[in-house]
């Protein structure tokens, strides 16, 4: 294992009971690098996080982080850590002062250290209007930023945020994010979440998680050229004379070479308008356009798109969501 | 040390902030005088009635106090308040051992008990240092007061055993004070059955290894059954904290 590489985990298993929560989970995080840690609820994500920071143990596999063993040296592995669970749960009854103090006495900081890094924190953050305030009495967004101002208290070169911009209001996601770019210059983060646009704002590479294992793992554009295909729009009007009906148009489309995928979007009266997926890296509009002029229909509009991240994260993690229709099936049938 | 010490007062101070501490204190302390004072019929004579300068009341009620009041409503949120609301996460997460975090709420526990048994020195010291209602013989009150502080340190590692098991803290109340109330009444049934049973159940009874205490005695037995209680229960606190890696 390279000195570079801050986090390691090799073949993470997980059982609660029958269930495997994670399957053979292996990763690496290298220095500085900030990766989005991306997967659907119940992936995964929460149990790989729990176990970098020691709170569980996995029933198989080996983890590292800043080259000490998770299971062996639980409490140095926490010292090279930040973390902040999911939904930021503080201590309601401490000010914010009371818990940023009461964690940087946990960490064993002296005052001269507590004072400096408070004055960075308290400028990263954004924390000066509230350091005298009940962490009870505060929104979600500034409980956020606390649990991410304790998980800064100590400088730690490695930072675990489990999924930090949930329930908050899309101005506080932007904030959030907005601090983690900031911090994130100077460490490792590796950040949960199944937001994608966060994924696409704060970081370079993401790993994919569904149903415990890893389905995807590097450089963003990289996942989105392994996995990707090129997206086509294209609405012909369905008013006029001669004007075809969409299964004619359909099946036009469908049989035109290259093109692998064919689905009707909502449109109002005037147009039929198809998504088609064609290869990654092709370019099939002269082709539609011909086929559309040559059927002597109108062509309204002709798009192409390079597939979104989140289009990649659907495909990659879409049998997560059956699974779950079908438990609701069985539930269903078991409750009747 | 440091970080059992630091959980400890954070624990201690929290119960400040809220109405908590304040109400069962001075709830305590009312109840306390109100028994002295009236007495509890067929068992305690007011106090005035008993006319002599003890305070056999004050140390024969407070047992009942602590055991049944104090230590489920002080005890039931250690644990299972923090895992209901995930801040056990927040906590074991920093770099701490999970026994520190178990000791350091006990010893938070056990200081606020401890300030409420330091209080009711009022009763006496008021009533025969300042009011000079006797000549009250010290000794048996100290001998009285280390047994209740070992009783506190027992019962409060029950308490937190208890919390460490579910994340309700009315659960964790209700199954306190009904494992309070059968090791303090044990005793009274090992009154009434003969043989080994009755032994056993005089041995397990919290008050009868108080009663050596309240007459001044300091009994080496008594006193390593109450540390045994304290030990067991953290170490069983531990295991139970400890579980949650395995589940």
């Amino acid at each position: 294992m390279s000195a570079d590489v801050m986090i390691y985990a090799q073949e993470l298993t997980k059982r609660f009971g029958s269930f495997r929560a994670l399957d053979r989970v292996s990763f690496e995080v290298r220095r500085g690098e900030v990766v989005g840690f991306l997967g659907p609820n119940g992936a995964g994500k929460s149990t790989t996080m729990r176990i970098l920071t020691c709170f569980i143990s996995p029933t198989e596999g080996t983890a590292k982080v800043h080259g000490h063993d998770v299971f062996d040296e639980p409490l140095e592995v926490r010292r090279q850590i930040g973390y902040l669970p999911q939904r930021a749960p503080l201590y309601q009854d401490m000010t914010v002062f009371e818990y940023l103090r009461f964690a940087a006495d946990m960490r064993g900081l002296d005052e001269g250290t507590f004072k400096t890094r408070m004055r960075k924190i308290v400028e990263v953050c954004g924390l000066a209007q509230v350091l005298g305030k009940d962490i009870g009495t505060l929104s979600h967004g500034y409980r956020q930023r606390v649990g991410l101002g304790q998980a800064l208290v100590h400088d730690p070169p490695i930072l675990i945020l489990d999924e930090p911009t949930s329930d908050l209001d899309p101005n506080e996601k932007a904030e959030v994010i907005r601090y983690i770019k900031e911090i994130g210059k100077d460490r490792t983060i590796l950040l949960s979440t199944h937001n994608l646009s966060e994924v696409e704002a704060a970081c370079a590479r993401a790993i994919i998680v569904s149903k415990g294992r890893i389905v995807a793992d590097g450089p963003l554009d990289q996942i989105r050229a392994n996995t990707g295909k090129t997206r086509y729009v294209v609405a012909v009007s369905e008013q006029g004379e001669g004007a075809p009906g969409a299964v004619e148009v359909e099946q036009a489309f469908t049989a035109l070479p290259g093109v692998s995928k064919v689905a009707e979007l909502p449109t109002d009266d005037r147009a039929h308008a198809f998504e088609l997926s064609g290869d990654k890296d092709s370019d099939l509009r002269a082709e539609l356009f011909h086929l559309v002029a040559g059927k002597g229909w109108t062509l309204l509009e002709l798009r192409r798109d390079a597939q979104t991240l989140e289009d990649v994260f659907r495909d990659l993690t879409k049998g997560d969501e059956q699974r779950d229709r079908k438990l609701g099936v069985a539930a269903d049938t078991s409750e009747s | 040390m440091s970080t059992t010490l630091t959980i400890a007062k954070r624990e201690f101070r929290s119960y400040f902030d809220s109405p908590l501490a304040y109400v069962v204190v001075c709830l305590s302390l009312l109840l306390l005088g109100f028994i002295v004072f009236f007495g509890v019929p067929r068992y305690l004579p007011p106090f005035w009635q008993a006319d002599q300068a003890s305070v056999r009341s004050v140390v024969e009620a407070l047992p009942w106090g602590i055991g049944l009041l104090v230590v489920p409503v002080v005890t039931m949120r250690l644990l299972a308040e923090e895992k209901r609301s995930g801040t056990l996460e927040m906590l074991i997460t920093l770099p701490v051992k999970d026994s520190s975090v178990v000791f350091g709420k006990y010893l938070g526990a056990c200081a606020l008990v401890a300030s409420l048994l330091v209080t009711t020195l009022l009763y006496p010291i008021l009533m025969f240092q300042v009011w000079h209602l006797g000549a009250l013989d010290w000794g048996p009150v100290f001998t009285a007061y280390l047994g209740l502080a070992l009783f506190t340190a027992a019962t409060v590692g029950i308490g937190l055993l208890v919390s460490s098991l579910t994340e309700s803290q009315v659960i964790a109340f209700f199954v306190t004070f009904v494992t309070m109330f059968a090791l303090l009444s044990v005793d009274f049934f090992g009154e009434h059955v003969a043989g080994p049973v009755g032994d056993v159940l005089h041995e397990l009874s919290l008050l009868g290894h108080l009663s050596s205490f309240q007459r001044g005695l300091l009994d080496t037995g008594d006193v390593l059954y109450f540390v045994s209680i304290a030990v067991i229960t953290l170490m069983l606190s531990f295991r139970s904290l400890e579980s949650r890696k395995w589940a």
